[in-house]
């Protein structure tokens, strides 16, 4: 099998090489959101004759399955934009290539080391990251004022105080405004997410240094889950409410949502933006929060790598900055996404952020934790989102559940580690 | 000689089938007349007008099943090689994971929902409109939902059933009740997802059973009228024992339907909330191209496989000799 896959993948290359074919580039944005970045494969052309640069746009759902379709077929892209959680998987089965030496340089000299490590896997770094998502409280300050809150809660009891002074339901029990929200994620990120940061901020990591053991079924852990089902059974919120509908909706009071998804906020709340406020963990002085990133990395099958990690290394440098001392073309398709950069040039040649953006990019640099590079981290996080979601409805008990999970975690890292 | 094969019940000196016309022309050749193979020869034109069919069969599905098979003793992420296990994912399956069972369970309920309520319903509509004015019509429409994408259909009926400011609960509000939370509690779910299917049936099984009931002879129902049989007493001993095959047949494909159906439970509840409409296919979609377990999905499609086989066998015999 192995042979015929690899006969296949041969085959494939050689002649694609024959034909010279472009350096493909396999990301999940739109060729809009993409813009800055294939002005700049234009330069790269320009500065490179001989060179062609063609971009795939990839699903971010199917993602994976494509990339694992086209190796099959052997019709692989050179350059993939990864997320840091399918990246253990990516490497274990040998499909992306180290990240050179000078190369490697450039990442550590510029990062910030919270993203380098997204991109790190048992101390090897795969790949040039992209772009960054930490998790912050965002509250509708109007909905707080009006309860009488006027501060952003720095505690959980304040953040249950004020969830209970904004909550309001209709003449049907049916909850009209909520205080909090979790967001539905097929993924189960919009709970599990905000768990990973009261974890964190309890100082508790999610998986042992070695990932052979997990902590799910800790102190903290039991603590994390049984303080976000207390909001639901306690009537602060319930999971009716969406996160994602409801916030830019201007019926949800508080949140733990990533910087991404400032524009859909925007866009719902209209003028109501302003009254918008981005402001810390409600975990007290000692919070943490959680990160992800994506990274460019490079095919271990492709038959130009030395080509491919060239074109990564220029879209992420200032060399390819539109004007002089401006971000690099990732940097400044980051910024136009209201992404964040972990760029530390980016950052400097960039405008301040503004002040939704700026308390994500705070954390970033100071206080955030990245999401564990562990094996079928995505079948992980599955698993973690339906216990705590089962927990939240008050369908289990915080501690059996959060001890049968970690069982079935550690059932899945047992086979890897 | 070579031996020329007959029929059944073939007069065997004419070749001709009793009840069957046979005209001028002699429906089976006198051997050696039109065949110039050598005594033993094999005989290649059925071979070659079966070629396409049998490489198609081949390709994709004796393959694809074999390999199916082959997987379910590995543990292969598409992104490697697969590696030998032996009997590992249906021992997982079986005896440690708790999920696979929870599935099979709810794809019974969904399945068992879809014959309980969706096979007497369109049997009944059916035999409503048999008689109904326009009732090509009424078909048509109860036919609509087969020829609208299935995720349209979810969506629809995710818009209707949100439990917020869906119109079902809306409507319900204006009357002054606080309807329920059919998508997010786990039992509601479980009623909006055989609710939809039901609905999402109806029209095939009903196009079934009015084929079945309209192949009826009026003269029948005529006679048990004139015998003075009420109209429910017709359908009952006339119309439904007339019509037993379709309802076998309709049954039968309901069941299987219900078994493997997930392209609509993906869409509408994804398998949520908290699993609770989780069916095997869909969390066999699951392992497969979200958690790249394709020796495992495999596994749990087998025993799907499996399952669904024997339960099909015996409903056929049970409402044969039912017939019988």
């Amino acid at each position: 099998m192995q042979r015929l896959l690899t006969a296949v993948a041969t085959l494939a290359a050689t002649t694609a090489a024959a034909q010279d074919a472009p350096i493909t580039v396999a990301m999940h944005y739109t060729e809009e959101q993409a813009a800055p970045l294939l002005a700049c494969f234009d330069a790269y052309e320009e500065a490179n004759p001989g060179t062609t640069i063609e971009y795939q746009q990839l699903s971010y759902r199917d993602y994976l399955q494509t990339v694992l379709t086209s190796r099959i077929a052997g019709q692989a892209p050179d350059i993939y934009n990864v997320y840091s959680i399918w990246a253990a998987q990516m490497v274990d089965n040998d499909v992306l290539a180290p990240v050179p030496d000078d190369l490697g340089s450039f990442v550590t000299d510029t990062y910030a080391g919270g993203t380098v490590g997204a991109a790190t896997i048992d101390g090897t770094l795969w790949g040039v990251p992209t772009e960054v998502s930490t998790y912050m409280l965002v509250s509708n300050m109007a909905l707080l004022r009006e309860a009488g809150i006027e501060e952003p809660p720095t505690t959980w009891d304040e953040l249950r105080a004020a969830a209970e002074a904004v909550t309001t339901r209709n003449d049907q029990g049916r909850i009209k405004t909520a205080g909090f929200a979790f967001a539905e994620s097929s993924s189960g990120a919009g709970v599990t997410h905000p768990f990973y940061t009261l974890m964190f901020s309890k100082g508790q990591d999610v998986y042992a240094e070695d990932y052979a053991t997990a902590n799910l079924g800790s102190e903290a852990a039991v603590e994390a889950a049984s303080q976000l089902a207390g909001l639901v059974q306690d009537g602060l919120t319930d999971r009716t409410v969406d996160a994602y509908d409801d916030f830019p909706a201007g019926g949800v009071g508080m949140m733990i949502m990533a910087n991404w998804y400032e524009s859909a906020i925007r866009d719902g709340l209209g003028d109501g933006f302003e009254d918008v406020v981005v402001s810390q963990i409600p975990t007290g002085e000692d919070w943490r929060t959680m990160q992800y990133a994506f990274f460019m990395g490079v095919d271990s099958g492709s038959d130009r790598q030395e080509a491919a990690w060239d074109v990564v290394r220029f879209v992420n440098s200032t060399d390819s900055a539109a004007a002089d001392g401006g971000p690099s073309c990732v940097g400044q398709m980051m910024a136009d996404l209201g992404a964040l950069t972990a760029n530390a040039d980016d950052n400097a040649a960039l405008e301040e952020p503004d002040a939704f953006t700026k308390p994500f990019q705070d954390a970033l640099a100071e206080r955030a934790i990245s999401q564990p590079n562990v094996l079928q981290a995505s079948e992980i996080e599955g698993l973690i989102g339906q216990t705590l979601d089962t927990v939240i409805a008050g369908e289990a008990e915080p501690g059996p559940a959060m001890e049968d999970l970690n069982t079935r975690v550690e059932d899945i890292l047992f086979e890897f580690y | 000689m070579r031996k020329v094969a007959t029929a059944p019940g073939a007069d065997a000196a004419s070749g001709a089938v009793p009840g069957v016309a046979t005209g001028a022309v002699p429906r089976v050749a006198r051997p050696g007349a039109m065949d110039d193979r050598a005594p033993g020869a094999p005989r290649l034109a059925p071979w070659l007008f079966l070629a396409p069919l049998l490489v198609f069969a081949a390709v994709f599905l004796v393959l694809p099943l074999g390999f199916s098979i082959y997987l379910t003793f590995t543990r292969w992420n598409p992104l490697g090689s697969p590696s030998w296990v032996g009997l590992k994912q249906y021992e997982y399956l079986l005896t440690r994971d708790p999920v696979f069972w929870d599935t099979l369970g709810h794809t019974f309920i969904v399945a068992g929902g879809l014959v309980l309520f969706g096979v007497p319903l369109s049997l009944a509509l059916a035999a409503v409109f048999s008689r109904a004015k326009g009732r090509r019509v009424w078909r048509a429409i109860f036919y609509l939902p087969q020829v609208t994408n299935i995720v349209a259909i979810a969506y629809i009926w995710q818009f209707l059933l949100d439990d917020r400011y869906g119109l079902v609960n809306r409507g319900l509000g204006l009357l002054g009740y606080a309807g329920p939370d059919w998508l997010t509690d786990g039992t509601w779910a479980m009623v909006s997802v055989i609710v939809v299917m039901v609905w999402y049936e109806l029209g095939k099984n009903m196009l079934v059973f009015s084929a079945a009931i309209d192949g009826i002879d009026p003269q029948v129902i005529e006679a048990a009228t004139l015998d003075g049989a009420s109209g429910p007493r017709v359908f009952a001993s006339i119309t439904v024992p007339l019509i037993r095959p379709a309802v076998v047949f309709v049954t039968v494909t309901s069941f299987i339907t219900g078994m493997g159906w997930f392209a609509l439970i993906l869409a509408m509840t994804n398998g949520g909330p908290r699993g609770a409409t989780d069916v095997t296919a869909l969390y066999m979609y699951r392992m497969a191209f979200e958690d790249l377990r394709m020796g495992r999905a495999s596994a749990a499609a087998m025993i799907l496989f499996a399952i669904i086989a024997v339960i099909a066998v015996l409903q056929f015999r049970l409402l044969r000799e039912r017939a019988a």
